[in-house]
């Protein structure tokens, strides 16, 4: 679309971003306080892949999508779309630019104007870009809505005549009106019915080889997100603590609590099932996150020298970088005199329960 | 005596709206045994909720109107129970967990508080041994420092915190059966599985029976005994958890099983189930599920087929029930 449009580079490059939201303290004048959103994330994505991330909610996953696509500014860092950054653009340059990019939303219920029927909400995209003719418009309307599978019935029925599958529908076509290249799903499937998932999932991944578009997938479901993604990074309390190919990371899971996500998951096969190993304990706050590494107060592997120690993203494996003192064995010998390798006492217990087999 | 815990015969709910009735339930049989556990799985619109209240007789009526052949909880029909004898009922011989706990939760009361009214209501115990009994039963849900936490309101505890508040509250009194509605969904994936181990822990070790409606399959997986498969406001599929799983019968739950992305599962398309739920004031003629189904013939379009029973207890409302094996066609 854009002139500067090459796609060996990638399309969005995100560097050391961090997002801060400011909290209001109960008393004025007292210093604020900041939720620590996203810390110091940098990522690129590439044209034409699925880009999953992965978190509880909280850990900043959908604070970091929106600043993909210019909608939350970052505090720190630049975030680059085609290679051009996003917030040093002029209003109208942005806007130009911020048709190349679009959204999924969650729910289908809210994110639809009720007032609105299905020609107005699909075209309203095309209305604003303006330049389209009224035939031309309602042509496209008819064209998207049977890419997504509805039909040109329903062209003048409101959201309230349809089902949440079909409602996502009307999202994903609206989404595409303009003919984006890059999309961000924000889990598009979790406020519809299980027999409706497939369906969706189906339809994304059938638009995006027919029109070679770029997702970013939020989902906290992890077996859809093995399913749909090339890349992933896994978040926690704004961070990443795991990052790479989802294959490379499903096949070795390194991060304690990628661990403990894959096996927080429940799985509906009966036949083998393992032993699961469940993190007790909630994530804490992002107001006062913990120093050093993010997950230590949770992790049944933390170390004296996790603590203090912040844990930075290292390579093991090309394209597979986790976060973690321990895999990556960052402490020097000094260090690991003084004790900073050994395990916390008293720390390991009252953080593991075991599902055991039925 | 049987050792049935619940029997309900022929329930039936409907929904009077002026653009004609919604029969949200239409004729469910219910048995769950004593110390067991029972799925109601649906998606939503299927009449799982509308069960559940119907069972605890929560049901405002207008605009719902319920009618029950049966409703015994062990020994005693509540069929017949006045307003004012269902309430000594619930909390103590039924109680129920609701899916969102920040609004099941008084938002202007201590936690403490809502659990102690649970002992009070139901015994004739003073304040402060209430309040012993609360924290006991907090502890007992794995809430860390319960003397303080029973001194916080709602919005002060976490989500699964909060869970847990309403499970001690489920249990305080040793209910005969517990009804749980979609306890889980609202929660993260690892306090998901934390909350399901408490619940499971609890039902186990006290030994009361446990009715899990809920849409996530898995879920199911998990911790049911039996499952009892619903669509459209009727029952398609009963059987045992194992049975289920490995040999569906029922197209829709075959369908349902098959479209859960599994992490085992290596990238290919996922299986679909085509349209969607029927709308409960246009559902099909026949059987509800055909305009969804493969192997729907004419007779299915017809005819409601009837829920047929096999002598390993399953049971299945179909007229071309998959994977039958030859010794429950015999039956």
């Amino acid at each position: 679309m854009s002139e500067n449009e090459n796609r060996d580079r990638p399309i969005i490059d995100m560097r050391n971003v961090s997002v801060d939201f400011p909290v209001k303290g109960p008393i004025p004048f007292m210093p604020k306080k900041k939720v620590r959103a996203v810390t110091d994330v940098s990522l690129t994505i590439d044209y034409g892949e699925t880009f999953g991330i992965v978190g509880e909610s909280g850990c900043g996953k959908s604070t970091l999508a929106n600043a993909m696509i210019g909608m939350v500014k970052p505090t720190a860092g630049d975030v680059l779309f085609k290679d051009v950054d996003l917030f040093k653009l002029k209003r109208k340059e942005f806007k130009r630019i911020r048709r190349d990019m679009q959204m999924i939303f969650q729910d289908p219920y809210s994110s639809l104007n009720p007032r609105f029927n299905v020609y107005q909400l699909i075209s309203e995209p095309m209305f604003i870009r303006g330049g389209v003719s009224d035939e031309d418009m309602k042509a496209r309307v008819v064209e998207l809505l049977e890419l997504v599978g509805l039909s040109d019935d329903d062209l003048y029925r409101h959201p309230s005549d349809f089902s949440g599958g079909q409602r996502q529908r009307i999202g994903i076509a609206r989404a595409i009106s303009l003919n984006p290249d890059f999309l961000v799903c924000d889990e598009p499937v979790s406020a519809l019915d299980v027999s409706v998932h497939a369906q969706i999932l189906n339809l994304l991944v059938e638009i995006q080889s027919k029109l070679k578009l770029t997702y970013v997938f939020i989902s906290h479901n992890l077996a859809v997100v093995k399913n749909v993604c090339d890349n992933m990074i896994v978040m926690y309390l704004g961070k990443v603590m795991e990052s790479g190919s989802a294959e490379s990371i499903f096949r070795n899971p390194k991060h304690p609590y990628t661990h403990a996500l894959l096996s927080a998951v429940l799985d509906v096969d009966i036949e083998n099932r393992k032993e699961r190993v469940v993190l007790k304990g909630d994530i804490p706050s992002p107001i006062d996150p913990p120093k050093g590494c993010r997950f230590w107060k949770r992790c049944p592997f933390a170390m004296t020298g996790c603590k203090d120690k912040p844990a930075e993203l290292l390579d093991i494996e090309p394209n597979h970088a986790v976060a973690c003192h321990l895999v990556n064995d960052v402490f020097t010998d000094a260090e690991k005199d003084a004790g900073l390798n050994q395990p916390i006492e008293d720390h390991a217990e009252g953080l593991l329960g075991t599902h055991g087999k039925k | 005596m049987n050792d049935n815990m619940l029997t309900m015969r022929n329930l039936k709910v409907v929904f009077p709206s002026n653009a004609g009735m919604i029969r949200a339930v239409e004729g469910i049989d219910l048995d769950i045994r004593k110390g067991e556990c029972v799925a109601v799985v649906g998606e939503s619109g299927c009449g799982k909720s509308v069960t559940s209240l119907a069972v605890m007789k929560l049901l405002n009526s207008p605009p719902a109107l319920m009618r029950v052949d049966e409703l015994r909880l062990d020994d005693e029909e509540l069929k017949d129970y006045s307003e004012t004898k269902m309430q000594s009922i619930r909390g103590q011989h039924i109680s129920i967990i609701f899916q969102d706990a920040m609004t099941a939760l008084n938002p202007v009361m201590t936690v403490g508080r809502q659990v102690d009214e649970m002992f009070l209501r139901h015994n004739d115990i003073s304040k402060k041994e209430a309040r012993k009994r609360t924290l006991e039963a907090l502890e007992l849900v794995g809430v860390p420092e319960a003397k303080s936490r029973a001194n916080n309101f709602p919005h002060q505890l976490s989500g699964g915190m909060r869970q847990r508040v309403l499970i001690a509250m489920a249990f305080a009194c040793m209910p005969k059966l517990i009804i749980a509605d979609e306890p889980t969904t609202a929660l993260d994936v690892t306090i998901q599985a934390q909350v399901l181990e408490v619940l499971r822990g609890m039902q186990q070790k006290h030994d009361v029976s446990l009715m899990l409606i809920t849409h996530d399959l898995s879920v199911v997986s998990n911790v049911a005994d039996t499952v009892y498969v619903m669509y459209s406001g009727k029952i398609v599929e009963k059987a045992s958890v194992r049975d289920l799983f490995k040999t569906p019968h029922h197209p829709y739950s075959y369908g349902l099983l098959a479209s859960v992305p599994k992490l085992s599962d290596t990238k290919h398309q996922f299986v679909q189930i085509p349209d969607s739920v029927p709308h409960p004031l246009r559902k099909p003629s026949g059987c509800y599920f055909h305009p969804r189904c493969r192997y729907a013939t004419e007779q299915c379009k017809k005819e409601m087929p009837p829920l047929e029973r096999f002598d390993n207890g399953r049971e299945v409302r179909c007229y071309h029930p998959l994977n039958v094996t030859d010794t429950e066609l015999q039956s």
